[in-house]
């Protein structure tokens, strides 16, 4: 299957399914790709996966994309662990890889139900730009007839958050978009912090939207529970120690990247928030403590 | 397995603040699902949580516990007679590790009346001299009886008011305390008074040990529910005496106050010391996921 053709299909994914994540898109195109392909060895299995996992992240360089197919390649290698023979590997690698895909688009419905009991009455909640699993919670709360009102950060540059408040609008929330400078204005008045996460590191910090940072430095000053809500495909190996660790070719997006310019002119689209901000984590693999994420990686990993 | 669930559910609502009754009944059902995971001849340990690597390897999507297993139901008691073998125990157990956290000469501050710290202090006092002071614990009052039997082991005890837990801080060199409930993010559910106690711990950087056992782990998180909260006849902090007033005010007497994580140094607890952001995986030991809700 040439890159072209997996591009498009990854392209047609997020285009058909706009609520699906990018990293479900990825995993989905890469399944194509590993249906199509005619290798005969799993070394060459890995080499090709490897080099269409670059090539996707040259279209999306977001770290869900990155961590989506870094777990790809771990289910391949742990699958051809397991039977020597080629072909009945392939078959076995496909069957998990849709039982993989259908775990996982039932991990956004476990999330909000784990996450929706801690949303009380009356509860004023802030959010930052547009995560469709923060909307999913939310959505869960209103299904179980909680009353609560919604402020947004505009989140610029793409202004997010104005998605975020027409989506929420629609579910017949009050919302109420705010600058992203009035957050520490705004935060006396919040009863708890919840945002999303495109990349959930080892220590237990997150990588986010550019603003999520601040959010969380303000949410501790004034004792505001800080809440993260993210699917486990989001588990990504890295450790940074300070927001420069976070590796450029996440920091910027894709077309940046290629055109080459000096970076230090650009601005970041993402930031990374240290585990000791973070309150609780919701994932699938239920709720953790920041402490608790490094232990699930290494089971995985390991 | 229903029927303990719905038996468990049953007790759960008749008391929700007791905890305990609901972490056996957990206890128990994971016990159950180990034993038929031994007959069922899966391998130990690792299929029983979710996990990253379970997503990747795993053929199918649930566990089904129907096939029959003779010698299933002799295991499960024999099983569950070695937890109440370890559950007698856990007192000891605790006190056990008393010398290796009190030393000679320290000021050791604790708070209302706890089986548990009792034994544990009194562990300590058969080879070291120390000092205890226990804050009385109003409207109850169980810092006396505390005291009481404190003194009968010769330790010099020295009572005082809830209110001058700050300013005796300074003096101390540890807190020693027991707890109702240990949650799952390792915050406590303890007896009304215990925060004052560890902000107080905090502000002076004075190390808090909690001694508790391991049955009081409970896997839920601090949230909309509420039920750990029990308020009492308010008789106790304003007595039905002062008529007039009654009209004019509202008068609550709680029972329960909500510790949170960072203030707590250490759980000691029949398996050991650990550390609060260690819950997680003891109550992973414990329990299983899927009865986080009963």
């Amino acid at each position: 299957m040439g890159t072209d053709d997996l591009i498009e299909t990854f392209r047609a994914q997020l285009r058909d399914d706009p609520d699906v994540s990018s990293a479900v898109a990825a995993i989905r195109a890469l399944l194509g790709f590993l249906k199509q392909d005619r290798g005969e060895t799993i070394q060459g299995l890995r080499n090709s996966l490897r080099d269409a996992i670059d090539t996707l992240s040259r279209v999306d360089s977001s770290v869900a994309v990155s961590s989506g197919g870094e777990l790809f390649l771990r289910f391949i290698s742990l699958t051809s662990l397991e039977y020597s023979d080629y072909s009945k590997c392939k078959e076995i690698m496909i069957e998990r890889g849709e039982i993989f895909l259908r775990k996982v688009s039932l991990s956004r419905n476990k999330i909000a139900k784990l996450c929706h009991p801690f949303i009380r009455d009356g509860a004023r909640i802030l959010t930052h730009a547009y995560s469709r699993v923060v909307l999913r919670v939310l959505e869960a709360a209103v299904e179980s007839k909680k009353r609560f009102s919604v402020y947004v950060t505009e989140s610029q540059p793409d202004q997010a958050g104005q998605k975020m408040a027409k989506a929420l609008r629609k579910l017949n929330i009050p919302v109420t978009v705010i600058l992203d400078a009035a957050v520490g204005y705004i935060m006396e008045k919040v009863d708890l912090v919840l945002v999303g996460a495109e990349g959930v590191v080892e220590s237990g910090g997150i990588i986010n939207k550019i603003g999520s940072n601040q959010i969380a430095v303000c949410a501790k000053a004034q004792n505001k529970p800080f809440y993260v809500v993210a699917e486990s495909f989001k588990f990504v190996r890295l450790f940074p120690l300070n927001q420069q660790d976070v590796p450029d070719r996440f920091k910027y997006k894709a077309d940046t990247l290629k055109t080459g310019q000096n970076l230090t002119e650009e601005h970041p689209w993402i930031d990374y928030t240290s585990p000791s901000l973070i309150t609780l984590l919701f994932t699938d693999l239920g709720v953790l403590t920041p402490s608790a994420v490094s232990d699930e990686l290494i089971k995985l990993y390991l | 397995m229903d029927l303990i669930r719905t038996e468990g559910q049953r007790m759960t609502a008749a008391q929700p603040s007791e905890t305990t009754v609901g972490n056996m009944v957990r206890r128990v059902l994971k016990v159950i699902r180990e034993e038929y995971g031994r007959l069922h001849g899966r391998s130990e340990e690792s299929d029983q949580q979710e996990s990253l690597h379970k997503l990747l390897t795993s053929g199918g999507l649930s566990e089904d516990f129907r096939t029959p297993y003779p010698s299933l139901r002799a295991n499960v008691i024999e099983a569950i007679n070695e937890m109440l073998i370890e559950l007698e125990g856990t007192t000891d157990n605790i006190a056990m590790q008393a010398l290796e956290h009190i030393h000679s000469n320290e000021v050791i501050m604790t708070i209302g009346y706890s089986r548990t710290v009792e034994a544990f202090l009194k562990e300590a006092a058969r080879k070291r001299k120390f000092q205890v002071i226990v804050a009385e614990c109003a409207p109850f009052c169980q810092g006396h009886e505390m005291a009481v039997r404190l003194s009968k082991e010769n330790i010099e005890t020295t009572v005082m008011s809830d209110a001058a837990i700050f300013a005796v801080m300074s003096r101390v060199n540890k807190v020693i305390i027991g707890t109702k409930t240990i949650l799952a993010n390792g915050a406590l559910i303890a007896v009304s008074g215990t925060h004052t106690l560890a902000l107080a711990a905090k502000h002076h950087s004075t190390p808090l040990i909690v001694c508790a056992p391991m049955f009081k782990l409970s896997p839920q998180f601090p949230n909309e529910e509420d039920s750990f909260h029990k308020f009492v006849s308010p008789q106790e902090v304003l007595p039905f005496t002062e008529g007039e007033i009654l009209a004019k005010i509202n008068v609550h007497c709680p029972v329960f106050d909500y510790v949170p994580p960072e203030l707590i140094t250490l759980f000691i607890s029949n398996i050991g010391g650990n550390a609060p952001s260690y819950i997680y995986r003891l109550m992973s030991e414990l329990y299983h996921p899927d009865d986080y809700e009963l």
